[in-house]
């Protein structure tokens, strides 16, 4: 069996007194598209924040593509990419010039970084902004430019936090389109609210419930009728 | 184009993105000339009371010794660009972490293949280009007094040396305070705290020992820029700035793994 991609082991964050997670053990094989589900609060951005390397564990092990995600040198750290819940971006600049930094920010460079930029454009339907400012851009574009920015270097690891929460369904659909053809061979960890995006995105899903796992299998297994029995009230069957 | 290179770029077009860059510059361009015309048009005056003979001619052998471009132009424009820089350096400074930290943008940032030290140092670079060009119009009033006091280029390149040490090192003190909220104008309001708190401990020699007064000035800004405008360089000058600077720097790298470790 190859190295998993992220792998957990009595992980445990607290902010304060109240635990985020709660000696979480996890395992998401490379290639794999794996969905965090849970009630709000539950712990998966925490999870995702871990694993990018932004939080410290509070105790645990956390390997991601066998090293800790928290090492201070970038050279060391795993290769990653992450869109955040709510875009976090630059309002005052152009969207090609966003995506510019962030290809020159992986180290992309001269005619590489343009081609990345301008495939990048096209491939999330962003050609026709690309010399509007971010700050202009309806809330569906930004989602497409930090899922471009994300995805720029072609990580072999795509973290992504609610990618369509509050967008239409087109572009709902459009994001589900990019995160699929972004997906295998690489890894894709997505946390999501969104019972129709695991079931369509995700070969396996996880649910968390107050920083614990209290399910992990395929979406046929995990969300069939009584689905949101998981969030709620608690069936602790963990079948993978 | 290097992640450190990708980050100057992005860091001054969100700086100069902004209408208050071009407010401080301006600002301090004009305040830098008012704060050297007002001394030249008292130096002028008095040149010209002292001077004056009741016969209507002139008598420049009349004039004191204590009215002296030195004393009355150089010493009063310097003291005062000090005192300007640190009025105005907070503000260049301010948005450098702070704005980052309240929209998020650190994490996408820290994501991006840039590690905390390459963000602390290019955010650094972008405000110490910005501080330079401020400095590099203000220069031009203490330059022309040296050149006009036949003082040489060595006096002068030590000024420079004065105000580009004040300027980077409160440079580093304001990232320092911008690393540490996510509120902008509590760093500006921090930075000039400690800037002033820094500026001169003259005030604490009737209050404490003699040794603890010393101490106190030691670290003080104001007794190592002056030196420096006279055209005193030591190392030791040299050395406290730049340890300013690396003093700024290490919290405002240290501030990356309080983030990560917080509770």
């Amino acid at each position: 069996m190859s190295a998993p991609a992220i792998e957990a082991r009595g992980l445990w964050r607290r902010f304060g007194r109240r635990a985020a997670l709660a000696d979480l053990d996890l395992r998401v094989e490379g290639g794999s598209v794996t969905g965090l589900l849970g009630a709000n609060g539950a712990g998966k951005t925490t999870l995702l924040r871990l694993v990018a390397g932004l939080l410290l564990p509070s105790a645990g092990e956390l390997l991601v593509g066998g090293v800790a995600p928290d090492r201070g040198d970038p050279a060391q750290r795993p290769r990653l990419g992450f869109a955040a819940e709510q875009a976090r971006l630059y309002p005052e600049l152009r969207v090609a010039g966003f995506l510019r930094f962030a290809a020159g920010a992986r180290g992309l460079r001269g005619a590489e970084a343009r081609q990345a930029v301008e495939e990048a454009l096209e491939r999330f339907g962003l050609e026709g902004v690309a010399r509007r400012t971010l700050g202009r851009c309806s809330q569906g574009m930004q989602q497409r430019a930090a899922l471009a920015q994300a995805c720029l270097g072609d990580p072999p690891l795509l973290l992504v936090d609610e990618p369509t929460a509050g967008l239409d369904p087109l572009q709902r659909d459009a994001v589900h389109a990019q995160l699929a053809e972004r997906s295998h061979p690489r890894t894709l960890l997505l946390c999501t609210h969104d019972l129709d995006e695991a079931r369509a995105l995700c070969d396996r899903v996880v649910v968390l419930r107050e920083g614990r796992c209290v399910a992990a299998g395929s979406p046929s297994q995990l969300l069939g009728g009584d689905a949101l029995a998981l969030f709620a009230d608690g069936r602790d069957e963990a079948t993978a | 184009m290097t992640p450190f290179l990708a980050l100057v770029r992005l860091e001054l077009a969100v700086l100069f993105g902004s209408p208050l860059a071009y407010l401080t510059l301006t600002g301090f361009a004009g305040v830098s000339a008012l704060l050297f015309l007002e001394p030249l048009r008292v130096y002028n005056q008095l040149l010209f009371a002292y001077a004056s003979t009741n016969l209507g001619g002139f008598d420049t052998g009349a004039i004191p010794d204590s009215v002296n471009l030195w004393d009355t132009v150089f010493f009063p424009v310097m003291d005062s660009l000090g005192l300007t820089l640190l009025a105005a350096v907070p503000l260049v400074g301010m948005r450098s972490f702070a704005e980052d930290r309240a929209r998020g943008r650190d994490e996408l940032l820290l994501c991006s293949g840039l590690g905390p030290g390459a963000i602390v140092a290019a955010k650094f670079a972008v405000c110490a280009a910005t501080v330079l060009a401020m400095l590099a119009v203000a220069f031009v009033y203490p330059a022309a007094t040296l050149e006009r006091g036949d003082l040489g280029s060595a006096h002068l390149a030590a000024v420079f040396l004065a105000l580009a040490g004040l300027g980077l090192g409160l440079t580093a003190l304001a990232l320092a305070c911008s690393a540490l909220t996510e509120h902008q104008l509590v760093a500006a309001l921090c930075a000039w705290a400690l800037g002033f708190a820094l500026w001169d401990f003259g005030w604490a020699a009737p209050l404490t020992s003699e040794t603890v007064a010393r101490g106190l000035q030691a670290l003080a800004l104001r007794p190592r820029f002056a030196a420096l405008s006279e055209g005193l360089v030591s190392a030791a000058d040299l050395a406290y700035f730049a340890g300013l600077v690396a003093v700024g720097a290490a919290v405002a790298r240290a501030s990356f793994d309080l983030r990560r470790a917080r509770a």
